[in-house]
This record gives structure tokens, sequence and C-alpha cells, in this order.
């Protein structure tokens, strides 16, 4: 058994398997139309991160001066898209209304500003949707605030001549004390590691990681049930090949048009989305122990099952939850504690946090070291696992 | 080069309560024609397979060329082709890919390639469908691709699990010539078949039944074991006498073979004389009869209905 032969026998593997791929069209066109399209997809999908032009409906029962200033500058903002509201009575009805929020201001708003006891102003929020609820109110919220503070700025404008010497007659710093509350209290915020706030930026390893996951599982998944179902694999198994032979040959393909697709994508989000990427041999080599992992998990559906219609069930129940925990488009952060416990089996989290920390972050070896390790476990498990599985189908 | 190129010696395989295989021993000399016969179940299929190392005995030996094939199941590899009973070839790739990518799965050397499929191609006469995809082929030419397949590496022996199973009678034909072919030049052939007309082409035949070996000889012996008299009677409703003379005593068993009644008594000639004393059933018309000279589908049919009666089995052992 030397080495040359081996290499025969794994490209004639290798080559038989491309010749499945090159004949089945419709995956070929898959393959090749699939990752550019998602990356487009998701790239433009969440470009924007921010709410904008939300239908609400709003209702002025008070036409006083100040609910028509108000409700000026509640119109001039983006973020909801205001309807005024006819009906002045009773809670708003928000489905019928086609609306995700309602604002009342009620009667007698302006006329309670200035007796000193604001009214509070009812809002109506649409709470099916758990992600937008805070962010539309706390837009609201902002709003109220800014118009509050114009008021107030227009009262000192305002105030007599008189109220202004009894205020000089105040000690400095009281009155140094009373100017500082009357002004807002600022941030300085800087945002680092991605400045331009770009979503893109961020999705890009998790459309990669993906689109992989998605193809690779799924290909792979079938290649060893497919031979069983055929009973193809008796017939595979009678000739020299080793076991290792047939699992290497029927990986290189799959190996090769997975690094086309991460170019492919890459070159899109490069072009299109002008995303920048550092540390290129770092990248490639997280991409690759990615790749090698997913290989070996479909390789493992494979072995695990009898027919391509298990292999590919068994491959959705197994992508289903990766997709949703993995932290591919949304922060792990919001998951519960126990849920990330669950996340952090799946390859694709590691992919996402170190492709993030080299590209993102540009952090060292010692961030992300660790996601190398999970994912170079992982390759080894799924290996041998499907080694082993296989050689129990020997038997 | 004298001694048995495969060897069984007490082969078993159980999954768990069912014994497929029970301690098989027998041995196939180099050039044989060696036909298995047995109905469906018998264990046919698992033998094979414990011979070509795809299964693992549950315990005993077989060796092909003086190698275990299990123990040295890769070594043993090269030493024969096997063409299983489903096609399993693959069907989106041409004939010659087929061909290409068996040689290379069994190593044979890049040099000698071309030439070597070449040759298969003229011999299956499949040259004029060289590029056609294997799926694409009528039933008798993708067995003999898979036979192309099976040889591609030259081994000096060929399992063959049903070849012949759903081909039309030219194919099989063809098929059968082939293997002659193989034979003449020296292949040993190992075939499973349920066609008894084709273990006649045999030259020697294995009966299995319930995963046991009842009888193991050339086709002539195996009929010269047969030692008592076959009678053949010609009746009138025929499906009538059948199941009447099913019930009578001293008869083991009654067939139907081309219209007539094949009668399996060990003493047909004590019965014929009753009945033409005294035929006992008045509504059916006995017609004539003749005595018949058994062939292979008797000899298996007494062989594995266990009519031990009308054998002399001690002339095989």
């Amino acid at each position: 058994m030397n080495i040359r032969s081996s290499l025969q026998a794994i490209s004639s593997v290798a080559v038989k398997e491309f010749i499945h791929i090159y004949r089945d069209w419709r995956i070929l066109v898959l393959v090749l139309i699939l990752p550019p399209v998602f990356t487009l997809i998701f790239g433009h999908a969440f470009e924007s991160t921010e709410a904008s032009d939300v239908p609400a409906l709003l209702e002025d029962r008070d036409h006083s001066p100040q609910s028509e200033q108000f409700v000026q500058e509640l119109i001039n903002g983006a973020t909801f898209k205001w309807r005024l509201g006819k009906k002045i009575s009773g809670q708003p009805d928000l489905l019928r209304e086609h609306v995700q929020a309602a604002l009342v201001i009620p009667e007698g708003w302006g006329a309670s500003l200035k007796n000193g006891d604001p009214i509070a102003l009812p809002l109506y929020l649409d709470g099916s949707n758990t992600n937008t609820v805070s962010e539309l109110e706390g837009r609201i919220q902002e709003k109220l605030g800014e118009f509050q503070k114009k008021q107030l700025e227009a009262m000192v404008e305002g105030l007599p001549d008189n109220v202004i010497d009894l205020a000089k007659k105040l000690p400095v710093d009281v009155r140094n004390q009373f100017i500082s509350a009357m002004s807002q209290w600022g941030l300085a915020s800087e945002v680092l590691y991605n400045p331009a706030k770009r979503f893109i930026d961020y999705v890009v390893p998790g459309v990669i990681g993906v689109i992989l996951q998605l193809l690779t599982v799924t290909l792979t998944a079938c290649t060893i049930a497919r031979e069983r179902e055929s009973g193809t694999l008796y017939q595979l198994m009678v000739t020299s090949l080793r076991r290792g032979e047939i699992v290497i040959g029927k990986i290189l393909p799959y190996l090769a048009i997975s690094i086309l697709l991460i170019l492919v994508v890459i070159v899109v989000a490069g072009w299109h989305f002008h995303v920048q990427f550092h540390d290129h041999f770092v990248l490639a080599l997280i991409c690759l122990l990615f790749l090698l992992c997913s290989l070996g998990l479909g390789l493992l559906i494979s072995a695990f099952s009898r027919t391509q219609t298990q292999a590919i069930q068994l491959s959705v129940f197994f992508l289903l939850p990766v997709f949703v925990l993995s932290g591919a488009f949304a922060p792990l952060e919001r998951l519960p504690l126990a849920i990330r416990y669950l996340s952090e089996c799946f390859p694709l989290t590691h992919f996402c946090r170190a492709f993030r920390l080299v590209n993102l972050y540009r952090a060292g070896l010692t961030y992300y070291g660790m996601d190398l390790i999970y994912l170079f476990l992982g390759v080894v498990v799924t290996f041998v696992g499907a080694a082993l599985l296989l050689k129990r189908i020997e038997q | 080069m004298n001694e048995p190129i495969i060897i069984l010696s007490a082969l078993t395989k159980s999954y768990r309560d069912l014994q497929a295989v029970r301690d098989l021993s027998f041995q196939i000399d180099r050039g044989e024609i060696f036909g298995f016969l047995g109905a469906n179940g018998a264990g046919k299929t698992t033998t094979m397979r414990m011979l070509c190392g795809l299964a693992h005995p549950t315990s005993g030996l077989a060796t092909i060329d003086g190698a275990d094939a299990w123990q040295q199941r890769y070594a043993v590899r090269s030493k024969f082709g096997y063409m299983a009973q489903r096609f399993s070839l693959y069907p989106d790739l041409t004939v010659l890919e087929n061909l290409r990518f068996f040689a290379g799965a069994y190593r044979v050397p890049p040099n000698e390639l071309g030439a070597r499929i070449e040759r298969l191609l003229g011999q299956m006469d499949l040259q004029a469908k060289r590029d056609a995809a294997a799926g694409s082929l009528s039933g008798g030419m993708r067995q003999l691709l898979a036979l192309g397949c099976a040889l591609v590496h030259q081994p000096p022996v060929l399992f063959l699990d049903e070849p012949t199973s759903g081909l039309d009678p030219v194919h099989r034909q063809q098929m059968w010539d082939l293997l002659y072919e193989l034979s003449h030049n020296g292949i040993t052939i190992f075939v499973t078949t349920h066609y008894m007309d084709e273990a006649e082409r045999c030259t020697e035949v294995g009966f299995l039944h319930n995963g046991r070996l009842l009888a193991k000889a050339s086709p002539r012996v195996l009929k010269g074991t047969f030692k008592a008299k076959l009678l053949e009677l010609d009746a009138k409703p025929a499906m009538d006498a059948l199941v009447r003379l099913r019930e009578v005593p001293g008869i083991l068993g009654v067939s139907l073979r081309s219209g007539s009644l094949r009668v399996y008594a060990p003493d047909a000639e004590d019965l014929l004389a009753g009945w033409q004393r005294h035929w006992p059933f008045p509504e059916i018309k006995l017609l004539g009869h003749r005595w018949a000279e058994p062939d292979m589908e008797d000899v298996f049919t007494a062989y594995s209905q266990g009519y031990g009666a009308m054998l002399d089995q001690e002339a095989i052992r």
C-alpha cells in the first residue's frame, strides 16, 4: 500500500464524485447561484438596523398651541409614518388602523403643562414584535424630551427682566448648579470596531457560514447515503479502496466547491458592499477549519442515515437550530444563558465569533484561539465518528 | 496450484436469533463454475458476502486463494470480482466512466488501463455504448457492464449474485457464453441462481437450504443420487389430481410439469401397480403414465423438501 497508488485511488473517487455533481445540473445551479444571491439579499435586508417609516396613529384631542407644535415635531421625525386620527375617544384599535403605535394627546394637555401638572401622554404599542417595542417607545420619549427642551428655552427667553435681576442675586454656585440642571447632560460616544455601524460588516461571516453550512452539510450528507440507497456502497467496498480513501475522495470535490463559494461571497461583499477583509491568512484558516467541520458533519449524518431522504431530514433538523442560535445574524447576548451553552456546540457559532474577532475587532490570537481549538476538535470528532460508523456498515 | 481456491470451513453467520448460515464447509477447485442453489432466504447472499469480506462470520473461516476472507479482507479484494444482485453501478456515469472508476478503485496501473478497458468493451460488446449513461442501458447491457467492472482488475475468482435474474433468454445466453469463456481462461466462477436450467450449466452445484449445505457435486452425480423411479402421470382435471394425489400415503410430493404430474414417491412402481388394478378417484380421469428422467429441478426439490427416501445420499458423501 504505497502513497502513489493511494493517491490514484483517491483521485478516481474524487473524479467520480465531481461527475456526479456536474451531471446533476439542478444542484450545480443551486451551488452557483445561491451564494451571491444570498449575500445580496442578506446584505441589503439588514442594511439599516434602525426602524423607519413605522405606521402610527396620532390623535390630537387637545388642539392647543403646545399640542400642535408637538404634533409638528413628531411628523418631522423619520421613525414613524404618522397618520392623524379622527375618532376622538377610547383606546385606538391598532390592528384595524394598520398601525404599530398610537399616541393620544388628551384634552387639556397644553393647559396642564402651564399649570405645572403635566399629563402623561397615553401611548399604545403593538407588543407582538418584542424586538421593536422598546425602540419605538424610546423614540417617542426622545421626541418628547426634545420638545420639552425647546419649551424650556422659550420659557427662559421670555422671562421678565425682574425675574432675571432676582436670579442674579443668587449665589454663584447655586446659579451654576441651576444652569447645569437646566441643560441636557450629554454623552461623548465613540463607536469602536464597526464605526460606520454597517450591519453588512457584521453579518458577512454569518452569510458565509450559513451558506456553507447549508450546502456542504446537505450535499455531503447525501453522498454516502446515496451510495447505500442504490447499493453501490457494497460494490465500492469490495474494491481495493480503503475507507479513508473513500472519505477523502468524496470530500475533495466538495472542499474545492466550498472554497470557490467562499471566494464568491467575499468578492460580492467586497465589490458590492465595500466590506474590507483583514488578516487574510487567519481568515482563510478559520474558513478552512469551519469547512472541514461542516463536511465532517455531513459525512457523519451520511454514515448514520440509511437513505437520502433520511439524510436530508437529519440535516434540516440539525441546521434549523444552528441558524437561529449560532449568532450568525443576531448577537448571542440576546439569548438566555442556558441557550448560549447550546450555541457553543455549533461550529457556526465559533466560526462567526472568530471571523468577527479578526475582521471587525482586529483582535489577536489570544481572543479567538479557543474558537479555533473548538473548530479543530469538531473536525476530529466528526471525521472519526464518520469513519467509525462506516466501519459498522462494513460488518 | 492444485489446492482448492475457495475453502469454507464451519462458516456460520447469525443475526440475533436468526441463523442465516450454519456450519458451512466445502471447497471449490480452480477453474470450476460453481452453482450455488437455494430458495430465496436460504443464505446464498449472506454466504457470498462473507466470502467477499463484506460481512464477518459469526464463527468459522473462509479463505480465497489462501487468504482469510475476513481477517485479510483488503488483501483478498484484488483476488475476486463481485457482481451484486441489484444493479450497482453509477447510472449517471457513462459506460466508460464506470469502467475507469472501478479500474482506479482497483488500482489498475494507469499505463495498462486504456488497453484493458478497450478489451473489456470488446468482450462485453459495449463499444457502441461507451459514452451512454449506464442508467440508460437495457437490463442485459447493464449486467454486461457490471460484469466488465467486476473483471477490470483481472481477478482469479468471480462472485456473481444472480447475474441473470430479470434478463431475457437472449441476454441470459449471452451472459452464460461469456462465463464459459472466462472459465475457459482459468477464472473460477461462483454463481448463485435459482434457475434450475442454469444449474445444469455449472460444473459443480451446491444446494443450500435454511443455511445448511444439503449436497455438493456435479449435476450428473447429483442426478445419479436419485435412486427412486420418477413417475409422470397425465390426468384430467390436472389440478384436482394434484390435490388428491398429495394426500395419498406413500407419496411425498407432486408437482406439475408441462401439464403432467410428477409424483415423488420412494415406491412409485408399487403405487402404479395398485392404481392399474383400481384407480381410487372416480372423478379424475387417468389418461396415461410414463417414467421420467430426473432433472436438476427434481433433484433440488427432493433435497430441499427432504425426500431422503428417494435419494442415495451416501453416493456423494
